[in-house]
């Protein structure tokens, strides 16, 4: 494996230092309509299946999409194994639930889990987290449509640590604006 | 960026003191190994020792020998190797030492860089003559590559060897899966931001999208037969089971529960599929027809059970089908298999580390799996039949999510 490229922890930065650059919404995409689904390649790993193991070379990373801009509202937190919303965080929603009935845009619930649960399980559990804040959104008035989740499961937690203490704080929806 | 041997073959043998017992009565009989000497290759001195030491290995993860003296072993290498400027001509023969009968005689030819690739073909060629079993010397091992808050997908031979990075979008993209012929990698990415399910085909490199529906679409899973896609979707407001075609249309549901689902995983004959479902409280393995209908369950206990992987052993192998998942005992993760008979899941891996992700090689006894220890992932191997594991070489920054090819 060459060192060719750098590789760095985009993500986490991104939301910090990106303006919002038109990140589609996935509410638009109800359905299976797909005019084109190609995705750009990357480097082939093979020349068909009598031929010889080709090595990748070192490809260009490709185009990020807008993150969407966080940090205005409160983290909702979670129990171990839940996706039950607790009482505790009811008025963390209600602020969310106001700002979208007075103003623009779309709104990215994020979900995640702690390092604990196994990796695809944990995809699951933190969209059901996710849907459980957008749930609780739209029960007090706010437009569904312009509500998208997204789950990270264990990936990109808050803190790195390995203790409760981290891990209480990587069980939780992060909410996000996209501006259309 | 990845860890290599520096010139040498090392395998470590893991016998794991706590490791539970091989799964059914059926495959004591196949526990018992043959004695295998290797003598060497005569010829081109500069290859023969990197020949010899791939062979060795093989013959070792192979499961079906233990390596043993030339002078006293049940069967027995010799052969030469001989170097020009299009490759390597490798000629081996195995005899069975008491009666002095020749098992294999033959001659392989490879470009220099296919050398390994050589080695692994004589010695699925060995394992078929001996044995009447398939080898897997000659498959591959996709993988999640883990570096710097990244994930990216990898590809390498079983053994470890030629390490391969196939996405380079600085994203996450994990979960990967293969179709049955081998040519292509499912898989969930974040590059567009959002959960989708990517293909990538690995000879032309070309992508498709063929899931990017709103919420979550993850756990694309191929159907024994190639044409079917089983996956999990969010679009309708709660993690469900879904089967599309292989392009990515005639969309189905399949589950319609108050619970999550999520990691299907197909039955050898393409008829059922198995998954995970937390609608009686904790994650637990169901079962539904390809075509939807009643779910039934599976599994009860232990508390937490996930990650299905259904083998698919060839025919004429000894091994029969069995699923493979991952349990949580004590807060740690174990690996186990779930006895169709009797309801039980009988733990294949626990020893205090957290295992998980099992995923079946092609010839139904072996596994992949991650192995996490002091908060770090790397890949192992599991033969099921004699219970010992092997580390793979180990992976700079972590290797989880593994799944072995046809």
């Amino acid at each position: 494996m060459r060192k060719k490229f750098l590789v760095e922890i985009i993500l986490a930065a991104a939301v910090a230092a990106f303006g919002l650059t038109g990140c589609k919404s996935k509410t638009a995409m109800n359905g299976a309509g797909k005019s084109s689904n190609a995705e750009g390649s990357v480097p082939p790993l093979g020349g068909g299946p009598d031929g010889g193991i080709t090595s990748g070379n070192g490809g260009r990373p490709s185009g990020m999409t807008g993150e969407p801009v966080k940090g205005q509202f409160g983290i909702v937190y979670f129990d171990y194994d839940s996706a039950r919303i607790r009482p505790s965080e009811d008025a963390k929603l209600q602020a969310v639930a106001a700002y979208l009935k007075s103003n623009p845009g779309n709104l990215v619930v994020e979900g995640y889990c702690d390092e604990r649960g196994t990796a695809e399980f944990n995809r699951a559990l933190g969209e059901r987290r996710a849907l459980a804040a957008r749930e609780e959104l739209v029960k007090q008035g706010a437009d569904g449509s312009r509500i998208t989740t997204i789950s990270y499961g264990s990936d990109r937690p808050a803190d790195p640590g390995h203790d409760e203490a981290a891990w209480s704080k990587n069980r939780r929806c992060e909410f996000g604006i996209v501006n259309q | 960026m990845f860890q290599r041997f520096k010139g040498e073959v090392f395998i470590t043998l893991i016998l794991m003191g706590i490791c539970a017992a091989p799964v059914s009565a059926q495959v004591d009989v196949l526990k018992g190994r043959h004695s295998f000497g290797v003598s060497g290759f005569g010829g081109d001195a500069s290859i023969a020792g990197q020949v010899t030491d791939v062979l060795k290995n093989d013959i070792r993860l192979s499961g079906y020998f233990a390596l043993s003296p030339v002078g006293s072993a049940e069967y027995v290498e010799s052969g030469t190797v001989r170097g020009d400027r299009s490759g390597v001509v490798i000629e081996c023969v195995v005899m069975q030492q008491a009666t002095k009968k020749v098992v294999l005689s033959k001659t392989y030819q490879g470009s220099g860089q296919d050398l390994r690739r050589a080695v692994h073909k004589l010695t699925d060629d060995i394992v078929q003559a001996i044995t009447s079993q398939p080898g897997i010397a000659e498959t591959k091992i996709t993988f999640v590559w883990s570096h710097g808050g990244a994930k990216e997908l990898a590809v390498m031979d079983y053994d470890g060897y030629n390490v391969k990075q196939l996405t380079y979008d600085r994203s996450i993209s994990v979960r990967p899966k293969w179709s049955p012929d081998g040519r292509k990698i499912v898989y969930t990415s974040y590059k567009n931001l959002f959960p989708d399910v990517l293909e990538v085909d690995l000879y032309t490199g070309q992508r498709l999208r063929l899931a990017a529906y709103p919420g979550l679409n993850t756990g694309a899973a191929f159907s024994p037969d190639g044409l079917s896609i089983a996956l999990t979707l969010s679009k309708g407001g709660n993690p469900e089971l879904y089967t599309m075609n292989a392009q990515g249309g005639d969309l189905r549901q399949l589950t319609h529960s108050r619970g999550g689902e999520s990691s299907p995983t197909w039955s050898p004959d393409g008829r059922d599929i198995a998954y995970v479902s937390d609608e009686s409280g904790a994650p637990q393995i169901w079962m539904m027809g390809r075509d939807g209908g009643a779910p039934s369950r599976l599994t009860t206990a232990p508390s937490y059970n996930t990650e299905p992987d259904w083998s698919r052993p060839p025919a004429s192998s000894d091994m029969k089908p069995m699923l493979a998942l991952t349990s949580r005992v004590g807060g740690k993760f174990q690996l186990g298999v779930y006895d169709r008979g009797t309801g039980a899941v009988t733990p294949v891996v626990a020893d205090g580390a957290d295992n998980e992700d099992p995923s079946w090689a092609p010839d139904g006894r072996h596994l992949v799996f991650g192995k996490t220890q002091h908060w770090r992932t790397q890949l192992y191997l599991l033969d099921v039949v004699t219970g010992e594991q092997v580390q793979l070489p180990s992976i700079e920054g972590g290797a989880s999510e593994p799944a072995w090819g046809p």
